[in-house]
Protein backbone atom coordinates (compact mmCIF):
# COMPACT_ATOMS: atom_id res chain seq x y z
CA UNK A 1 0.00 0.00 0.00
CA UNK A 2 2.51 2.47 1.02
CA UNK A 3 5.05 1.33 -1.97
CA UNK A 4 2.18 2.27 -4.32
CA UNK A 5 1.74 5.31 -2.78
CA UNK A 6 5.16 5.85 -3.06
CA UNK A 7 5.39 5.07 -6.85
CA UNK A 8 2.65 7.07 -7.62
CA UNK A 9 3.91 10.24 -6.43
CA UNK A 10 6.94 10.07 -8.26
CA UNK A 11 5.08 9.35 -10.89
CA UNK A 12 3.49 12.81 -10.89
CA UNK A 13 6.40 14.38 -9.57
CA UNK A 14 8.68 12.88 -12.88
CA UNK A 15 5.34 14.11 -15.20
CA UNK A 16 5.45 17.97 -13.63
CA UNK A 17 8.59 18.01 -13.91
CA UNK A 18 8.71 16.54 -17.55
CA UNK A 19 5.71 19.03 -18.49
CA UNK A 20 8.27 21.94 -16.69
CA UNK A 21 11.47 21.37 -18.59
CA UNK A 22 9.24 20.59 -21.87
CA UNK A 23 7.77 24.68 -21.82
CA UNK A 24 11.30 25.85 -20.63
CA UNK A 25 12.41 24.07 -24.15
CA UNK A 26 10.01 26.05 -26.00
CA UNK A 27 10.47 29.19 -24.29
CA UNK A 28 10.82 32.16 -25.24
CA UNK A 29 6.74 31.86 -25.75
CA UNK A 30 5.10 34.14 -28.09
CA UNK A 31 2.22 35.34 -26.52
CA UNK A 32 1.01 38.69 -27.94
CA UNK A 33 -1.87 38.93 -29.80
CA UNK A 34 -1.12 37.56 -33.17
CA UNK A 35 -4.16 40.01 -34.84
CA UNK A 36 -4.61 42.76 -32.76
CA UNK A 37 -7.40 45.41 -33.47
CA UNK A 38 -6.32 48.49 -34.92
CA UNK A 39 -7.68 51.69 -34.76
CA UNK A 40 -8.67 52.17 -38.37
CA UNK A 41 -10.11 48.59 -40.15
CA UNK A 42 -7.34 49.41 -42.32
CA UNK A 43 -7.34 46.64 -45.26
CA UNK A 44 -4.18 45.54 -46.60
CA UNK A 45 -6.35 42.88 -48.94
CA UNK A 46 -8.19 46.23 -50.23
CA UNK A 47 -5.31 48.09 -50.70
CA UNK A 48 -2.59 45.75 -51.73
CA UNK A 49 -4.37 42.90 -53.24
CA UNK A 50 -7.37 44.40 -54.83
CA UNK A 51 -5.98 47.65 -55.94
CA UNK A 52 -2.33 46.16 -56.48
CA UNK A 53 -0.56 49.45 -54.25
CA UNK A 54 3.10 47.90 -53.98
CA UNK A 55 4.63 47.65 -50.53
CA UNK A 56 7.43 50.08 -50.54
CA UNK A 57 5.09 53.11 -51.79
CA UNK A 58 3.47 53.38 -48.48
CA UNK A 59 6.28 51.80 -46.28
CA UNK A 60 8.55 53.73 -48.40
CA UNK A 61 11.54 53.82 -45.68
CA UNK A 62 11.81 49.73 -46.10
CA UNK A 63 14.48 50.06 -49.00
CA UNK A 64 16.66 52.55 -47.22
CA UNK A 65 16.64 52.72 -43.82
CA UNK A 66 16.30 49.73 -40.75
CA UNK A 67 13.01 50.47 -40.05
CA UNK A 68 10.05 50.49 -42.72
CA UNK A 69 8.35 53.13 -41.09
CA UNK A 70 4.53 53.72 -41.33
CA UNK A 71 3.25 56.70 -43.85
CA UNK A 72 2.27 59.72 -42.11
CA UNK A 73 -1.80 60.80 -41.86
CA UNK A 74 -0.70 62.90 -44.39
CA UNK A 75 -0.19 59.95 -46.74
CA UNK A 76 -3.19 58.74 -46.14
CA UNK A 77 -5.38 61.86 -46.93
CA UNK A 78 -3.48 62.76 -49.84
CA UNK A 79 -5.68 59.80 -51.78
CA UNK A 80 -8.74 59.91 -49.58
CA UNK A 81 -9.73 63.35 -50.41
CA UNK A 82 -10.68 61.75 -53.61
CA UNK A 83 -11.25 58.23 -52.92
CA UNK A 84 -14.24 57.31 -50.47
CA UNK A 85 -14.07 60.40 -48.33
CA UNK A 86 -17.75 59.20 -47.05
CA UNK A 87 -16.93 55.94 -45.58
CA UNK A 88 -16.60 55.33 -41.48
CA UNK A 89 -13.67 54.42 -41.31
CA UNK A 90 -12.46 57.55 -44.15
CA UNK A 91 -13.95 59.90 -41.37
CA UNK A 92 -12.02 58.69 -38.72
CA UNK A 93 -9.32 58.92 -40.63
CA UNK A 94 -10.08 62.65 -41.29
CA UNK A 95 -10.85 62.84 -37.81
CA UNK A 96 -7.14 61.96 -36.70
CA UNK A 97 -6.03 64.58 -39.73
CA UNK A 98 -8.30 67.29 -37.99
CA UNK A 99 -7.04 66.70 -34.38
CA UNK A 100 -3.55 66.61 -35.59
CA UNK A 101 -2.88 63.32 -33.99
CA UNK A 102 -0.95 60.28 -35.28
CA UNK A 103 -2.91 57.12 -35.59
CA UNK A 104 -1.72 55.36 -32.52
CA UNK A 105 -1.19 51.65 -34.68
CA UNK A 106 -0.80 48.47 -32.75
CA UNK A 107 2.16 46.74 -33.49
CA UNK A 108 2.03 43.36 -34.91
CA UNK A 109 6.11 42.61 -35.12
CA UNK A 110 8.73 43.94 -32.56
CA UNK A 111 11.92 42.43 -31.98
CA UNK A 112 13.51 42.71 -28.63
CA UNK A 113 15.80 45.37 -27.85
CA UNK A 114 19.33 43.30 -28.26
CA UNK A 115 18.36 42.34 -31.80
CA UNK A 116 19.30 45.08 -34.54
CA UNK A 117 17.01 44.16 -37.96
CA UNK A 118 18.23 46.68 -40.80
CA UNK A 119 14.90 46.19 -43.15
CA UNK A 120 17.19 47.62 -46.06
CA UNK A 121 19.73 45.17 -46.18
CA UNK A 122 17.21 42.52 -46.96
CA UNK A 123 15.22 44.49 -49.26
CA UNK A 124 18.36 45.32 -50.89
CA UNK A 125 19.20 41.34 -51.03
CA UNK A 126 15.60 40.69 -53.05
CA UNK A 127 14.11 39.24 -50.09
CA UNK A 128 10.44 39.95 -50.67
CA UNK A 129 8.47 41.22 -47.84
CA UNK A 130 6.04 38.06 -48.07
CA UNK A 131 9.08 35.95 -46.85
CA UNK A 132 8.36 37.27 -43.26
CA UNK A 133 5.31 39.17 -43.06
CA UNK A 134 2.76 36.58 -44.72
CA UNK A 135 0.87 37.04 -47.87
CA UNK A 136 -0.33 40.67 -46.34
CA UNK A 137 -2.35 40.76 -49.82
CA UNK A 138 -4.64 38.38 -48.73
CA UNK A 139 -5.20 39.86 -44.86
CA UNK A 140 -8.36 42.52 -44.10
CA UNK A 141 -6.18 42.98 -40.64
CA UNK A 142 -2.41 41.86 -40.62
CA UNK A 143 -2.19 38.80 -38.80
CA UNK A 144 1.69 38.03 -37.48
CA UNK A 145 2.44 34.67 -39.79
CA UNK A 146 5.83 33.84 -38.03
CA UNK A 147 7.83 32.99 -34.95
CA UNK A 148 10.52 35.71 -34.88
CA UNK A 149 13.06 33.73 -33.58
CA UNK A 150 16.95 33.56 -34.10
CA UNK A 151 17.19 29.75 -35.34
CA UNK A 152 14.68 30.60 -37.91
CA UNK A 153 16.65 33.97 -39.12
CA UNK A 154 19.97 31.75 -38.99
CA UNK A 155 18.01 29.57 -41.32
CA UNK A 156 17.85 32.22 -43.78
CA UNK A 157 21.02 33.54 -43.53
CA UNK A 158 22.84 30.17 -43.37
CA UNK A 159 20.93 29.19 -46.51
CA UNK A 160 21.97 32.71 -48.40
CA UNK A 161 25.27 32.93 -47.24
CA UNK A 162 24.58 36.27 -45.34
CA UNK A 163 27.03 37.05 -41.89
CA UNK A 164 26.19 34.92 -39.12
CA UNK A 165 28.51 36.83 -36.87
CA UNK A 166 26.83 37.60 -33.28
CA UNK A 167 27.28 41.11 -34.10
CA UNK A 168 25.52 41.23 -37.53
CA UNK A 169 22.06 41.28 -35.24
CA UNK A 170 23.30 41.51 -31.68
CA UNK A 171 24.77 44.73 -31.18
CA UNK B 1 32.11 25.15 -41.44
CA UNK B 2 34.01 27.45 -43.74
CA UNK B 3 36.00 29.64 -41.83
CA UNK B 4 34.89 33.40 -41.47
CA UNK B 5 37.08 36.20 -42.81
CA UNK B 6 37.02 39.90 -43.71
CA UNK B 7 39.06 42.07 -45.49
CA UNK B 8 38.70 44.46 -42.43
CA UNK B 9 40.95 44.43 -39.41
CA UNK B 10 39.95 47.00 -36.93
CA UNK B 11 42.32 49.11 -34.98
CA UNK B 12 43.17 52.17 -33.10
CA UNK B 13 46.57 54.44 -32.51
CA UNK B 14 46.46 56.31 -29.72
CA UNK B 15 48.89 59.27 -29.97
CA UNK B 16 49.92 59.96 -26.43
CA UNK B 17 51.89 63.17 -27.13
CA UNK B 18 48.86 64.50 -28.66
CA UNK B 19 46.56 63.55 -26.06
CA UNK B 20 45.47 66.56 -23.59
CA UNK B 21 43.62 64.71 -20.84
CA UNK B 22 40.64 66.81 -21.73
CA UNK B 23 38.20 63.91 -21.32
CA UNK B 24 36.09 64.76 -24.38
CA UNK B 25 36.54 60.69 -25.84
CA UNK B 26 35.21 59.86 -22.42
CA UNK B 27 31.95 62.13 -22.70
CA UNK B 28 31.30 61.25 -26.32
CA UNK B 29 31.42 57.46 -25.92
CA UNK B 30 29.56 57.68 -22.68
CA UNK B 31 26.33 59.85 -25.11
CA UNK B 32 27.11 57.45 -28.06
CA UNK B 33 26.72 54.50 -26.41
CA UNK B 34 23.92 54.28 -23.92
CA UNK B 35 26.20 53.46 -21.03
CA UNK B 36 24.85 54.10 -17.91
CA UNK B 37 24.60 57.04 -15.75
CA UNK B 38 26.30 56.37 -12.55
CA UNK B 39 25.30 58.58 -8.96
CA UNK B 40 27.92 59.22 -5.91
CA UNK B 41 26.98 55.71 -4.56
CA UNK B 42 28.10 53.46 -7.55
CA UNK B 43 31.11 55.49 -7.80
CA UNK B 44 31.92 55.65 -4.08
CA UNK B 45 31.47 51.76 -4.56
CA UNK B 46 34.22 51.40 -8.04
CA UNK B 47 31.12 50.33 -10.06
CA UNK B 48 30.90 53.50 -12.32
CA UNK B 49 30.61 52.47 -15.89
CA UNK B 50 32.59 53.57 -18.35
CA UNK B 51 34.18 52.02 -21.62
CA UNK B 52 36.82 54.72 -21.72
CA UNK B 53 38.61 56.31 -19.34
CA UNK B 54 41.74 58.52 -18.74
CA UNK B 55 44.40 56.52 -16.35
CA UNK B 56 46.47 59.99 -15.14
CA UNK B 57 50.01 59.67 -14.01
CA UNK B 58 52.62 62.27 -12.04
CA UNK B 59 55.82 62.13 -13.18
CA UNK B 60 58.88 63.88 -11.44
CA UNK B 61 59.52 65.47 -8.07
CA UNK B 62 57.80 68.33 -6.61
CA UNK B 63 58.52 71.33 -8.36
CA UNK B 64 59.40 69.41 -11.63
CA UNK B 65 56.13 67.66 -11.64
CA UNK B 66 54.50 66.79 -14.65
CA UNK B 67 51.46 64.79 -15.78
CA UNK B 68 50.82 62.62 -17.62
CA UNK B 69 47.80 61.01 -19.44
CA UNK B 70 46.25 57.19 -20.81
CA UNK B 71 43.31 57.00 -22.31
CA UNK B 72 42.29 52.86 -21.74
CA UNK B 73 39.53 51.34 -23.64
CA UNK B 74 39.46 47.85 -24.97
CA UNK B 75 42.69 46.91 -26.40
CA UNK B 76 40.10 44.59 -28.86
CA UNK B 77 43.28 41.92 -27.92
CA UNK B 78 43.79 39.09 -31.02
CA UNK B 79 44.89 36.46 -27.88
CA UNK B 80 42.09 38.27 -25.56
CA UNK B 81 42.15 36.66 -22.07
CA UNK B 82 38.71 37.57 -20.97
CA UNK B 83 37.07 35.18 -24.05
CA UNK B 84 38.36 31.63 -23.34
CA UNK B 85 37.28 32.11 -19.73
CA UNK B 86 33.53 33.06 -20.62
CA UNK B 87 31.29 30.00 -19.88
CA UNK B 88 28.30 30.82 -22.38
CA UNK B 89 30.87 32.26 -25.00
CA UNK B 90 28.93 35.80 -24.23
CA UNK B 91 32.71 37.42 -25.48
CA UNK B 92 33.66 36.30 -28.65
CA UNK B 93 36.18 37.19 -31.31
CA UNK B 94 34.78 38.53 -34.69
CA UNK B 95 36.27 37.73 -38.17
CA UNK B 96 36.97 41.51 -38.05
CA UNK B 97 39.27 41.24 -35.35
CA UNK B 98 36.82 42.87 -32.67
CA UNK B 99 36.49 41.67 -28.99
CA UNK B 100 32.70 41.32 -29.17
CA UNK B 101 30.24 41.19 -25.78
CA UNK B 102 26.81 39.97 -26.58
CA UNK B 103 24.78 41.07 -24.14
CA UNK B 104 21.58 38.16 -24.57
CA UNK B 105 24.25 36.02 -24.42
CA UNK B 106 25.83 36.96 -21.11
CA UNK B 107 24.60 35.74 -17.52
CA UNK B 108 26.76 38.02 -15.45
CA UNK B 109 29.79 35.35 -14.27
CA UNK B 110 32.27 38.54 -14.38
CA UNK B 111 35.01 36.09 -15.01
CA UNK B 112 35.97 38.36 -18.43
CA UNK B 113 36.10 41.71 -16.44
CA UNK B 114 38.29 39.88 -13.67
CA UNK B 115 40.55 38.73 -16.70
CA UNK B 116 40.69 41.59 -18.68
CA UNK B 117 44.09 43.15 -17.77
CA UNK B 118 43.43 46.52 -18.91
CA UNK B 119 40.17 46.34 -16.66
CA UNK B 120 37.83 47.99 -19.10
CA UNK B 121 34.80 45.62 -18.93
CA UNK B 122 32.18 47.08 -16.83
CA UNK B 123 29.82 45.34 -15.58
CA UNK B 124 26.38 46.59 -14.70
CA UNK B 125 25.62 46.12 -11.04
CA UNK B 126 22.34 48.05 -11.15
CA UNK B 127 19.50 48.52 -13.47
CA UNK B 128 20.54 52.54 -15.08
CA UNK B 129 17.96 55.03 -15.59
CA UNK B 130 17.82 58.31 -17.54
CA UNK B 131 15.85 60.39 -16.08
CA UNK B 132 12.52 61.73 -18.65
CA UNK B 133 14.46 64.25 -21.26
CA UNK B 134 17.33 62.27 -21.13
CA UNK B 135 15.92 59.16 -22.93
CA UNK B 136 15.16 60.76 -25.80
CA UNK B 137 18.91 60.74 -26.37
CA UNK B 138 19.45 56.93 -25.74
CA UNK B 139 20.49 55.51 -29.29
CA UNK B 140 18.33 52.73 -30.90
CA UNK B 141 20.86 51.17 -33.35
CA UNK B 142 22.28 49.28 -29.50
CA UNK B 143 20.75 47.62 -26.57
CA UNK B 144 20.28 49.24 -23.53
CA UNK B 145 22.32 46.88 -21.38
CA UNK B 146 19.43 45.71 -18.59
CA UNK B 147 21.28 44.89 -15.06
CA UNK B 148 23.59 41.53 -14.78
CA UNK B 149 25.62 41.88 -17.90
CA UNK B 150 28.51 42.93 -18.79
CA UNK B 151 29.64 45.61 -21.58
CA UNK B 152 32.61 47.10 -23.02
CA UNK B 153 33.66 49.40 -25.39
CA UNK B 154 32.42 47.81 -29.30
CA UNK B 155 34.58 50.53 -31.53
CA UNK B 156 31.40 51.76 -31.75
CA UNK B 157 29.56 48.65 -33.92
CA UNK B 158 26.66 50.65 -34.55
CA UNK B 159 28.93 53.35 -36.59
CA UNK B 160 31.05 50.33 -38.51
CA UNK B 161 27.40 48.34 -39.05
CA UNK B 162 25.75 51.96 -40.74
CA UNK B 163 28.99 52.22 -42.80
CA UNK B 164 29.08 48.75 -44.12
CA UNK B 165 25.15 49.09 -45.22
CA UNK B 166 25.99 52.34 -47.15
CA UNK B 167 29.15 50.54 -48.91
CA UNK B 168 27.54 47.45 -49.48
CA UNK B 169 25.10 49.55 -51.03
CA UNK B 170 27.03 51.31 -53.06
CA UNK B 171 29.27 47.48 -54.35
CA UNK B 172 32.44 49.46 -52.72
CA UNK B 173 34.48 48.52 -49.69
CA UNK B 174 34.24 51.13 -46.46
CA UNK B 175 36.92 53.99 -47.09
CA UNK B 176 39.77 54.80 -44.86
CA UNK B 177 38.17 57.45 -42.20
CA UNK B 178 34.77 56.75 -43.35
CA UNK B 179 33.95 55.41 -40.35
CA UNK B 180 35.27 56.49 -36.74
CA UNK B 181 34.02 55.99 -33.25
CA UNK B 182 32.74 58.25 -31.52
CA UNK B 183 35.59 59.30 -29.45
CA UNK B 184 38.47 59.18 -32.58
CA UNK B 185 35.48 62.22 -33.63
CA UNK B 186 35.53 64.23 -31.02
CA UNK B 187 39.41 64.37 -29.74
CA UNK B 188 40.38 67.58 -30.33
CA UNK B 189 44.07 67.34 -31.05
CA UNK B 190 43.06 63.93 -33.03
CA UNK B 191 44.97 61.74 -30.83
CA UNK B 192 42.65 58.88 -31.88
CA UNK B 193 43.19 57.34 -34.87
CA UNK B 194 40.66 54.50 -36.04
CA UNK B 195 40.96 52.33 -38.88
CA UNK B 196 41.54 49.31 -40.81
CA UNK B 197 44.51 48.07 -39.95
CA UNK B 198 44.42 45.24 -42.67
CA UNK B 199 44.90 47.42 -45.45
CA UNK B 200 48.50 48.83 -45.42
CA UNK B 201 47.99 52.10 -46.84
CA UNK B 202 45.14 53.58 -44.28
CA UNK B 203 46.02 56.51 -41.74
CA UNK B 204 45.93 53.79 -38.28
CA UNK B 205 48.15 51.18 -39.98
CA UNK B 206 50.55 53.45 -41.09
CA UNK B 207 51.03 55.23 -37.57
CA UNK B 208 50.95 52.10 -35.94
CA UNK B 209 54.29 51.37 -37.64
CA UNK B 210 55.87 54.30 -35.98
CA UNK B 211 58.56 53.64 -34.34
CA UNK B 212 57.14 55.69 -30.94
CA UNK B 213 54.52 53.02 -30.64
CA UNK B 214 54.11 50.24 -28.60
CA UNK B 215 51.38 48.24 -26.44
CA UNK B 216 49.90 48.60 -23.13
CA UNK B 217 51.13 45.49 -20.89
CA UNK B 218 52.48 44.04 -24.30
CA UNK B 219 54.66 41.38 -22.33
CA UNK B 220 51.28 39.68 -21.56
CA UNK B 221 51.00 38.83 -25.14
CA UNK B 222 47.29 39.67 -25.53
CA UNK B 223 48.47 41.47 -29.30
CA UNK B 224 45.62 44.15 -28.83
CA UNK B 225 44.32 46.12 -31.80
CA UNK B 226 45.71 49.58 -30.17
CA UNK B 227 48.73 50.87 -30.63
CA UNK B 228 49.90 53.67 -28.57
CA UNK B 229 52.52 56.31 -29.37
CA UNK B 230 55.00 58.10 -27.14
CA UNK B 231 58.72 59.37 -27.08
CA UNK B 232 57.91 62.32 -29.77
CA UNK B 233 58.80 65.97 -28.58
CA UNK B 234 61.18 67.38 -25.73
CA UNK B 235 61.18 64.42 -23.30
CA UNK B 236 61.01 60.93 -23.65
CA UNK B 237 59.10 59.13 -20.44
Amino acid sequence: MKLSWLIGALAVVAVALFVVLAWMYILPMDLRDRSPVQPIAFSHKVHAGTNGIQCLFCHSSASKSPVASIPAVAECRACHLFIAPDAPEIKKLMGYWDRKEPIPWVRVYSLPDFVYFPHMMHVRAGLGCARCHGVVATMDRITRSVKLKMGWCLDCHRKHKASIDCWTCHI
Amino acid sequence: MEKMTSPYRWGMVVDLDRCTGCGACVVACQAENNVGICGKREIAEGRDMHWLRIERFWVGEYPNVRVRFLPVLCQHCHDAPCEPVCPVYASYHNPEGLNGQVYNRCVGTRYCGNNCPYAVRVFNFYSHEWPKPLDNQLSPDITVRPRGVMEKCTFCIQRIRRAREDAEGEGRKIRDGEVQPACAQTCPTEALVFGNLADPRSRAARLSRSPRGFRLLEHLGTHPSITYLKGGGREHV
